[in-house]
């Protein structure tokens, strides 16, 4: 019989078959790392219509977070200010500035101003803000150091596993209720080693890892 | 953000990027987005070299980006704030205003849910003096009629368009022109209502126009008795009932619970005499004489069944026995009994009612005759129940001038050439001997106020668009006379108007604004406060304290009674050749009017199960004596017209009665008619038979086999429980002498087998408890698992549902469709039992188990049972989800997770229950019918679009009309998950309702401990919509809530028990409490007589204590049964 195929067809399965394999492991660990949220939301920075710098409102002028997300502590939605509520300071200050004539011509008419959204879980996700906020847990854990962006960029990926991080141990996260809103603050500077698991277990904290606290 | 935002422009793709690289290079925009992306490279790019290499590295990127693959970012979503944001008003928290669904003569107050400014459920006012928070199922599903797309949206003119301005000026000049001659020729035809402020509205127009003529019709005159009470005592009069103060009941043909006026107070007071907790306590006991099965005889101890037109001969019967008069006397002897009421029936029940004078109560229903309600008054007031069980209130009614008759004649002559008709839809329910349609022509000047543009809008010269009750300012009295403000949710939503501006025109007010007339009658009627604080509190709470009618002794002028005795007219005794055609006011669409609402069509009939459809209802006897079965055509013909329509086979008919329903047939029409969702519905309308000779009920309708066949989609086939005591009942004797009857039926009390736990005395699970499991496990994997509580110690979750104060009124069925956006499916998917309600009521008749068989169900004893989701702690569905989408929570709760859901659908095959629903298709995005089936790739839309472009391009839209859609997306509730086609769902326990209480409460004390919910705070719709109080809720771990104590009832049991299951939900038997002496007396309920000859129970089955089977009188709470 004549040889019809070439000899090195002998090891081609081979290569193939490992060939596969490398690819198919690329492939998965490439989807492992490109596909979370992890990378694909961390870093996003749109492009807002106002310019609106939290450096220079919370940092430097130290306004408190609640003043403009008012609803934070009652809702489970932690509102973007109307313009009328800008109009309170610029109303006076900048009040000529073009960079601000979107949030006047708002508050005149009351047209909205079209923000951007930054932070966003899927609609089957209902994520509830007031619970966390009374209950200990600062702005700065989800969304990082705000008061030190100037254009507000999705600091942590809020995926599933970040929430249940932080469900699964809630102590290491846990601060008293008057510093919620100061974003520099390092409970772990300030606060005794074990005050976290006391106060989970005096404030019955339960952080529930079960479907039905998120999914409805 | 739970709201799909409005798409944005789309983001710049890289294709054109690619055309003008350089041009746009330069933009600004550009830089700033390069500078963001690549921080690094950026400052490459000012260099002139450094940027065309980099342009060409990106090139490549922007051609990825045109494919879109290149940054896999979401699509840019905007959040749009106000630009002065209103007060008190934080979007994500509900705001509740209290209002009134104003319902014929009377009104239910309601506290109703709005979430960004428009109504989203419907729930009762808690507060009000005469309501405990419950709604009927009219008032649950009245808020999709607020969002109907085919509602009236435009004011007319002979049919076109015109604006809103020209309309009001016709009708001022109208006003002019009939004010010149007293208002001669100028007519009003209204619908029946209790607002004061009508009714002032009223007065000023008669004194204005005192030649004009101010008709009220209803097609069904529920306010037969307060007529009749009128007439008698000369003044105007309101029989208010206390069904709670009264221990024996007779209702002559006097659906209660179902079908006459204010059945959320009836259900109610009547629950509350059935209720007990202990064998010591009283029941009531209710009799029923009727000739339709209506929900009223469904739960009735005895019940006569007569035809509807004979129920006068059995109440001059009994009233015979009981009053003092030998005119009632008289009446009796002149009329016939039918042929199978036993004079011992009659003796027994009149005894009864003598033996609790001052505690009894005979109500007569509104399709019987004056004289039957003369003697029910007469029977009252004879028993001493004026004043006790029976108030008469003096509430003001409003008069009118005449009748439809009267204005039928005016028409006719001549005499009438300006009419206005405010709502109402006369040309489809006047009676059909009038021929509406071309005697409303003859008038001049027709004006007609209109919710829909439907059958009458063509017999109209200008037609103005109704305002809903949920949009409207005005005001009405419930039924103890209590004033409730009527205030708006929303401004309307399609420029409609109110009664009141209309009349205000004809009255001459200054101000036409619906909520000066209201607050100008509030200040006529609030007596010694009527300042703005006043008001404002009057609007707060919903209704004014202290303004119920006082009640007062109505006495009944003699001369009165005789003459409405003597026109007492025996009706011929119904046979084969002459069947008695009897209209019902239909428990989904009332008198027709809701029709086009969607959850009220598909609401399973409390009795027939039936939807979407209206049905020709006859007995087992009337059928086979005609040789028709179900879904057999036939025509019946009644004083020579005729309507064809299909067979159903009722169980608890009299025989050689036919029910017919009033209001289906419609068709949609550009002239004028039905809407989209009531097009088609039903093969017939019952108006087309219905003449001023038979308005409820007529002998002398024909029958005939026409061949043909119709599919009716029924929900519920199967009738009988077949001796499986899925419901337990007793009698109240049974249950004195035997208490935990319920806890000894079905194999898991005859399982001497079954090793016990010593603690309980009940069965060791068969098994692993999920908690449990979990603590023998975590010892043996070594698993790490810091925080978890895998049972909660804080809540757990249970329900109890008290079978015998469940009447089947089904509004808990509606209250859990609004609440938790169940979607409907059209009649074609229900036929192939795809409805997707998460809690039906199961409905079983059972028959005398010692008649032949075919008599079974003549007679049946029918008893009716809410099923839910049981949230089972075993739960079956759980161990065989493939994707982990149905889990168990810490708290009890069977949790479902739509999105993890692939659709394999054998949870639903393990639940023994059949409690869980699949999406077969996307009910919500698709139009119901024979598109649900089309996919996306070969079909084209109704406009000629490709639907599979129309998907790419706008994923969140659907392929409805555009304004079904937009309307259909207000009624969602923002809290609940809309669910897409391929996921399972099932009753939650109203999740989000748990949850918000939860967080709430955590809200409320913030870093403290205290964090249980207190008991009452969490109430799932179903439970707050219930009028019988029937469902509870709460937490088990709390021995002192109130669904603690009813598990530790000794009648509480567990359906299909033996399958050890363990459910959340357990049932409290029900019980019956016939009297001995009667005819028809039982000793033990039909259905458990079936069981016991099934379960071979000679030596009395669960009740006698047989079978050797030690009885357990240690049996520990339910509480602690739940958790092991």
């Amino acid at each position: 019989m004549s040889e019809i195929f070439p000899k090195w067809t002998n090891r081609l399965p081979l290569y193939l078959i490992i060939g596969a394999l490398l690819v198919g492991g690329g492939v998965t660990a490439g989807v492992w790392y490109y596909f979370t949220p992890k990378y694909t939301r961390v870093g996003y920075e749109p492009i807002q219509p106002v310019g609106f710098p939290h450096s220079v409102h919370v940092d430097q002028l130290g306004m408190d977070c609640r003043y403009c997300h008012s609803t934070v502590e009652k809702s489970w939605y932690s509102n973007v200010p109307s313009s009328s509520t800008c109009m309170n300071c610029h109303n006076q200050v900048l009040k000529e500035d073009p960079r601000l004539a979107l949030i006047r011509e708002s508050a005149q008419t009351g047209k909205p101003v079209p923000w951007v959204q930054v932070h966003k879980v899927p609609d089957f996700v209902y994520f509830n803000h007031s619970v966390h906020v009374n209950r200990g847990i600062s702005c700065v854990h989800c969304h990082g150091q705000i008061n030190k962006m100037d254009e507000v960029y999705h600091a942590k990926p809020l995926s599933m596993s970040f929430c249940l991080d932080c469900h699964r141990n809630p102590a290491p996260n846990l601060r008293p209720k008057d510093k919620i809103t100061q974003l520099d603050w390092n409970p772990h500077e300030h606060l005794p080693k074990d005050w976290g698991k006391k106060a989970v277990k005096e404030w019955n904290v339960n952080a529930s890892q079960n479907c039905s606290a998120c999914h409805r | 953000m739970k709201t799909i935002p409005p798409p944005c422009s789309e983001p710049l793709s890289g294709q054109r990027y690619w055309r003008s690289l350089d041009q746009l290079a330069d933009s600004p925009e550009f830089q700033q987005w390069v500078e963001r992306e690549f921080p690094a490279g950026a400052s490459e790019f000012s260099d002139p070299i450094g940027r065309r290499h980099f342009i060409k590295i990106m090139s490549a990127s922007f051609l990825l980006a045109g494919l879109g693959v290149t940054g896999c970012r979401r699509p840019e979503e905007k959040i749009l704030p106000f630009g002065k944001a209103p007060e008190n008003f934080i979007h994500g928290v509900a705001q509740f205003y209290a209002t009134a669904m104003p319902t014929r003569g009377s009104a239910i107050p309601l506290v109703v849910k709005a979430h960004d400014g428009r109504p989203t459920k419907i729930e009762g006012n808690k507060d009000h003096p005469d309501s405990n928070g419950a709604t009927d199922t009219f008032a649950q599903a009245s808020i999709l009629g607020l969002y109907d797309p085919d509602r009236s949206q435009r004011f007319t003119k002979g049919g076109n368009e015109v604006p809103r301005e020209q309309a009001f000026d016709a009708l001022k000049q109208l006003a002019a022109a009939v004010a010149a001659n007293g208002g001669a020729g100028l007519a009003f035809l209204v619908e029946r209502s209790s607002s004061p402020s009508r009714a002032r509205l009223r007065d000023l127009i008669m004194q204005k126009f005192s030649k004009a003529q101010w008709i009220i019709y209803e097609p069904l005159h529920l306010e037969m008795n307060r007529t009749v009470a009128g007439n008698l005592a000369g003044q105007p009069l309101s029989p208010y009932y206390k069904l709670d103060a009264a221990k024996v009941i007779l209702s002559l043909d006097c659906d209660f619970i179902g079908s006459e006026q204010d059945t959320y107070i009836h259900c109610r007071n009547y629950a509350r005499g059935r209720k007990i907790t202990k064998p010591t306590d009283t029941m009531n006991r209710l009799y029923s004489v009727e000739g339709l099965l209506t929900q009223t005889g469904m739960n009735a101890d005895h019940r006569l069944r007569v035809p509807t037109t004979s129920a006068l001969a059995v109440t001059a019967a009994i009233a015979a026995q009981i009053v003092d008069n030998p005119q009632v006397k008289a009446l009796a002897g002149k009329f016939a009994l039918p042929s199978n009421v036993k004079q011992e029936w009659i003796v027994e029940c009149a005894n009864d009612l003598k033996a609790n004078q001052g505690a009894s109560l005979v109500m007569a229903g509104y399709r019987q005759p004056g004289a039957v309600h003369v003697l029910a008054n007469l029977i009252n007031a004879a028993l001493q129940n004026n004043g006790k069980t029976v108030l008469f209130l003096n509430t003001p009614q409003e008069a009118a001038t005449g009748t439809i008759t009267d204005l039928a004649n005016g028409l006719r002559n001549g005499q009438v050439n300006t009419l206005v008709v405010l709502g109402g839809n006369p040309v489809l329910n006047a009676p059909a001997d009038f021929d509406w349609k071309t005697l409303q022509r003859r008038a001049q000047n027709i004006v007609r106020l209109g919710y829909y543009e439907d059958e009458t809008f063509p017999i109209t010269d200008w037609h103005f668009p109704m305002a809903h009750y949920l949009e409207s300012w005005g005001d009405a009295r419930t039924a103890d006379g209590t004033l409730v403000a009527i205030q708006p949710l929303i401004a309307p939503l399609f420029g409609g108007v109110t009664e009141l501006e209309v009349l205000g025109v004809f009255a001459g007010l200054q101000s036409l604004r619906p909520y000066d007339i209201a607050r100008e009658t509030f200040g006529l009627l609030a007596g010694g406060d009527s300042s703005d604080v006043a008001w404002k509190k009057f609007l707060h709470n919903g209704f004014l304290a202290n303004s119920a009618a006082a009640p007062v002794n109505a006495a009944f002028a003699p001369d009165k009674i005789t003459s409405a005795l003597n026109s007492a007219a025996a009706a011929d005794l119904p046979a084969k050749e002459k069947l008695e055609i009897v209209f019902q006011r239909d428990y989904k669409i009332d008198d027709g009017r809701y029709n086009n609402n969607g959850w009220l069509q598909e609401l399973p009939d409390p009795i027939t199960k039936t939807v979407w459809d209206g049905l020709v209802l006859v007995s087992r006897v009337t059928a086979a004596d005609y040789g028709v079965v179900n879904d057999d055509v036939v025509e019946i013909e009644l004083n020579g017209r005729k309507i064809q329509g299909p067979i159903w086979i009722q169980p608890g008919l009299a025989d050689y009665s036919v029910s017919l329903a009033l209001g289906y047939g419609r068709q949609r029409s550009s002239t004028g008619g039905t809407g989209r969702v009531g097009d088609k519905v039903g093969l017939y309308n019952g108006y087309d038979l219905r003449t001023t000779a038979s308005e409820h009920a007529a002998v002398g309708g024909k029958l005939r086999r026409t061949g043909a066949v119709y599919k009716v989609a029924c929900t519920q086939e199967h009738g009988s429980m077949e001796g499986r005591p899925i419901i337990r009942e007793a009698t109240l004797e049974q249950f004195k002498k035997k208490p935990d009857f319920a806890k000894n039926m079905d194999l898991e009390s005859h399982s001497d087998y079954v090793p016990k736990d010593p603690k309980t005395g009940f069965p060791v699970m068969i098994y692993e408890h999920p908690y449990k499991g979990f603590e023998l496990r975590k010892g043996q994997s070594g698993v790490k698992l810091t925080g978890l509580k895998f049972a909660s110690d804080i809540h757990q979750w249970g329900m109890s549902i008290d079978l015998n104060a469940c009447v089947g009124c089904s509004s808990c069925v509606l209250a859990c469709q609004s609440e938790n956006n169940v979607p409907i499916v059209g009649k074609e998917q229900v036929y192939r039992n795809r409805e997707m309600h998460w809690l039906r009521i199961d409905r079983y008749f059972s028959g005398a188990y010692d008649r032949a068989k075919p008599q079974l169900i003549d007679d049946p004893q029918v008893v009716n049972q809410p099923m839910l989701c049981q949230h089972c702690e075993n739960a079956p569905c759980e161990s065989v989800c493939p994707v982990n989408a149905t889990v168990h929570d810490e708290e009890g709760l069977n949790v479902m997770a739509y999105n993890r859901c692939v659709g394999t659908r054998y949870c639903s095959n393990n639940c023994p229950y059949k409690v869980r629903r699949f999406n077969f298709f996307d009910y919500n995005k698709r139009q119901l019918g024979p598109k649900l089936y089309k996919n996306p790739i070969t079909t084209v839309g109704d406009d000629g679009k490709w639907e599979l472009a129309r998907w790419w391009n706008d994923p969140a839209s659907s392929s409805r009309p555009e304004d079904e859609w937009e309307l259909s997306k207000l009624v969602k509730n923002p809290d609940v998950t809309v669910r897409m086609r391929g996921v399972m769902e099932k009753c939650t326990f109203c999740v989000q309702r748990i949850e918000g209480a939860k967080i709430a409460q955590k809200v409320k004390v913030g870093q403290s401990g205290d964090v249980r919910v207190p008991d009452g705070v969490i109430t799932p719709a179903c439970a707050q919509a219930c009028p019988a109080e029937a469902i509870v809720f709460g937490n088990m771990l709390d021995p002192n809530s109130r669904v603690s104590q009813l598990k530790r009832q000794e009648r509480d049991y567990t359906v299909l028990g033996f399958l050890d299951t363990r459910p959340r939900l357990t049932y409290l038997a029900r019980l019956r409490n016939p009297n001995p002496k009667m005819p028809d007396y039982y000793e033990t309920p039909l259905n458990i007589a079936e069981y016991e000859k099934r379960e071979g129970g000679g030596e009395g089955g669960g009740y006698g204590g047989g079978h050797g089977e030690p009885n357990n009188p240690e049996a520990k709470p339910a509480a602690e049964k739940g958790i092991h």
